[in-house]
């Protein structure tokens, strides 16, 4: 009886970081869209997002908004040098070759922050009042509010981005069919550049909302990264609404299993998914425009 | 006429020289057809069996064992990587599941460290075995996502069990390993056992990739269609090199086990698989001398890294990513040929700023 009375509080709090995971998927099929890499730095954007912020906020005393709107800014600098430093030189490289240097740059990324900003947790403040709002004798933060709304702006903002303009395409293009995309006279180096761009803002955007509501320190980049991928993979690779809807089945999931399992099991609920959902169904839920029926 | 003809002859020679002391050190992953065992081997074995005795520093003698209990990881795994050309980013796993076989087993059913050893070896292939079939149906990214997801899962149950592996705190007080009432209680002789284990696994290693097998895992590297339309049963191939390639893990955890005599799950994260992983690409894929030279290499990276405290992970991550940029071959791979590359160059610079080009 106690049990039931956790489920719809477990549910709210699965939908707050099933958004989060949302957006960090995002960020992998925005790379991915533009040139079938995998950035396995994606998590350190994201806690680079809320450390940025709370640095602009606490260290150089600027207003919140300001402050994320500066991270943001910073954070997408970093993307665009993580680019040209890395991945172009890198873009002839072997698959191997690039998930090690991606793996480097968040090495890199997550220990260059804790020496930068401080090895201890952070929190930011919530958006607006810290006092949860009671529906039907569920409590929730208004900060989760915050979440579920932004993360549905930058939703519009995205599928906008990707399907009604001429960028989008652009992107889409060099990756699926490179050659064409060349003849055509798109710049594929230029799509890559300004992918890693866009994923690293929607990256610092996720870590601003997380912030609030989850500790962020230097070393918690890796995990929400590898998950946001999972939340990709699970929703079917390469497509913005299988990103959403993996990261939504995820968060939900991971939360609900606290009731069967001991909540130190929890991180690995999602990599047990990851297992089962490329064992049965390589394509993710709702199939993937880059993974054919034969398995990958 | 004559002044010139000797001018060539000693640059001639100043430039052999060095490539010859090269041709004796570098691997040369491109004479399959020459005798398996070359006196280049000896030479090697020779080294291994005087450096410490030449060099009698126990800081010295410690990072050896290190390395070569690295070497015997790395080497495992180069031969799933580099020959059958498959990604795999969970192999700390397997090396902790060695570790942690001869931890328990040690420590609370008092097996001796010589059983605990093979039994090491036979759980890392047994679990490798498990879940090798599901898991090699993938390719590329999706094998490396598996098989990270593996190693952190691992990593979960480690951390969480906590009556049977100690939890965060790991398991203190394994004995040294010793066989019929011999210890391995000195750095000197920890360096023999590492070093030994790592020449025997060496030995089967080379013998391997010569072999029907060897051949089979190249074909499987380059094409799996291929393959498999000329006899070779892919995914038995495949799974077999992984099975193996978890027992070097696991003998090489059983061995870190008995030397640092302690289990924690701290030391088989995804920073240590990246290391791992670094070792077989900086060797150069597709060599065996290679893992070993990149262990090396590594580990006495990260000891002088060290010294910089909290600055070491940033500059380590760095020199990783300068050398993936600039050696994505690995730092042997070619090495003659760049050389000679090299020379010429310096060579033809020279002329031109000579004016005789």
């Amino acid at each position: 009886m106690d049990l039931w009375t956790y489920i719809p509080q477990l549910l709210s709090s699965g939908i707050t970081m099933g958004a989060i995971y949302a957006l960090v998927a995002l960020g992998f099929v925005t790379i991915s869209r533009a040139s079938q890499i995998i950035n396995f730095a994606q998590g350190e954007f994201v806690m680079l997002g809320g450390v940025v912020t709370f640095f602009l906020l606490n260290g150089v005393k600027l207003p919140y908004p300001v402050a994320a709107l500066a991270a943001i800014v910073v954070v997408v600098l970093i993307g665009f040098a993580m680019h040209l430093s890395v991945i172009y030189p890198l873009r002839k490289g072997s698959i191997l070759i690039l998930i090690m240097a991606t793996l480097g740059v968040s090495i890199f990324l997550s220990s260059t922050s804790g020496l930068v900003f401080g090895t201890l947790p952070k929190a930011l403040p919530p958006f607006t009042s810290e006092q949860p709002l009671q529906f039907w004798g569920i409590s929730v933060l208004p900060q989760s509010m915050w979440v579920l709304l932004s993360t549905f702006i930058l939703l519009i903002f995205l599928y906008l981005l990707s399907h009604r303009t001429l960028l989008g395409k652009a992107m889409e293009a060099s990756s699926t069919d490179p050659l064409g995309a060349d003849l055509l006279g798109i710049s594929r180096n230029l799509m890559v550049f300004l992918a890693f761009g866009v994923s690293a803002g929607v990256g610092a955007f996720a870590g601003i909302l997380i912030t609030p509501i989850f500790f962020t320190s230097y070393s918690s980049g890796t995990l929400l990264g590898l998950k946001g991928f999972i939340a990709a993979v699970l929703g079917g690779w390469g497509k913005n609404s299988g990103a959403i809807l993996g990261g939504f089945v995820l968060g939900i999931v991971e939360s609900l299993s606290l009731i069967f399992i001991p909540s130190g099991y929890k991180d690995a609920v999602a990599f047990v998914i990851l297992l089962l959902i490329l064992y049965f169904r390589p394509k993710g839920i709702l199939g993937s425009p880059f993974i054919d029926s034969r398995r990958w | 006429m004559v002044e010139k003809k000797k001018e060539f002859r000693r640059r001639d020679f100043f430039f052999l020289v060095p490539l010859w002391l090269l041709s004796l050190i570098a691997p040369d992953p491109y004479l399959y057809h020459k005798k398996e065992f070359r006196k280049k081997d000896l030479y090697y074995l020779v080294a291994i069996c005087l450096g410490p005795l030449i060099w009698p520093d126990p800081h010295f003698h410690h990072l050896m064992v290190l390395a070569g209990i690295y070497a015997i990881l790395a080497l495992g795994l180069g031969l799933f990587m580099g020959y059958a050309g498959q990604i795999s980013l969970g192999h700390a796993a397997f090396f902790g599941i060695g570790a942690y076989t001869t931890a328990i087993l040690t420590t609370r059913y008092a097996f001796p460290t010589f059983l605990a050893f093979w039994a090491s070896a036979l759980s890392a292939a047994l679990i490798a075995y498990l879940i090798g079939r599901p898991f090699l149906k993938l390719k590329g990214y999706f094998l490396a996502l598996a098989t990270l997801g593996f190693g952190e899962i691992f990593l979960v149950i480690v951390r969480e069990s906590t009556h049977l592996t100690g939890g965060v705190i790991g398991i203190f007080g394994i004995p040294w390993f010793s066989v019929m009432g011999f210890s391995f209680d000195t750095y000197l002789k920890q360096y023999y056992l590492a070093w030994g284990v790592l020449t025997g696994l060496f030995i089967f290693s080379k013998n391997l990739v010569r072999s029907k097998v060897g051949r089979a895992l190249l074909a499987v590297a380059a094409s799996e269609d291929a393959a498999s339309s000329v006899g070779i049963d892919v995914p038995k191939t495949k799974l077999d090199i992984f099975v193996l390639g978890s027992a070097f893990a696991g003998l090489a955890g059983s061995l870190f086990a008995c030397v640092m005599s302690t289990a924690n799950p701290e030391a088989f994260s995804l920073g240590f698989t990246t290391l791992i992983v670094m070792m077989v690409i900086l060797g150069g894929m597709g060599t065996i001398y290679g893992p070993i030279a990149g262990a090396i290499l590594l580990t006495w990276l990260m000891d002088s890294l060290s010294q910089y405290q909290q600055y070491s992970l940033p500059i380590y991550s760095v020199i990783l990513i300068l050398l993936l940029i600039f050696f994505p071959d690995g730092i042997g791979t070619r090495l003659n040929v760049r050389v000679i590359y090299l020379i010429g160059y310096w060579a033809k610079k020279k002329k031109r700023d000579e004016g005789k080009l």
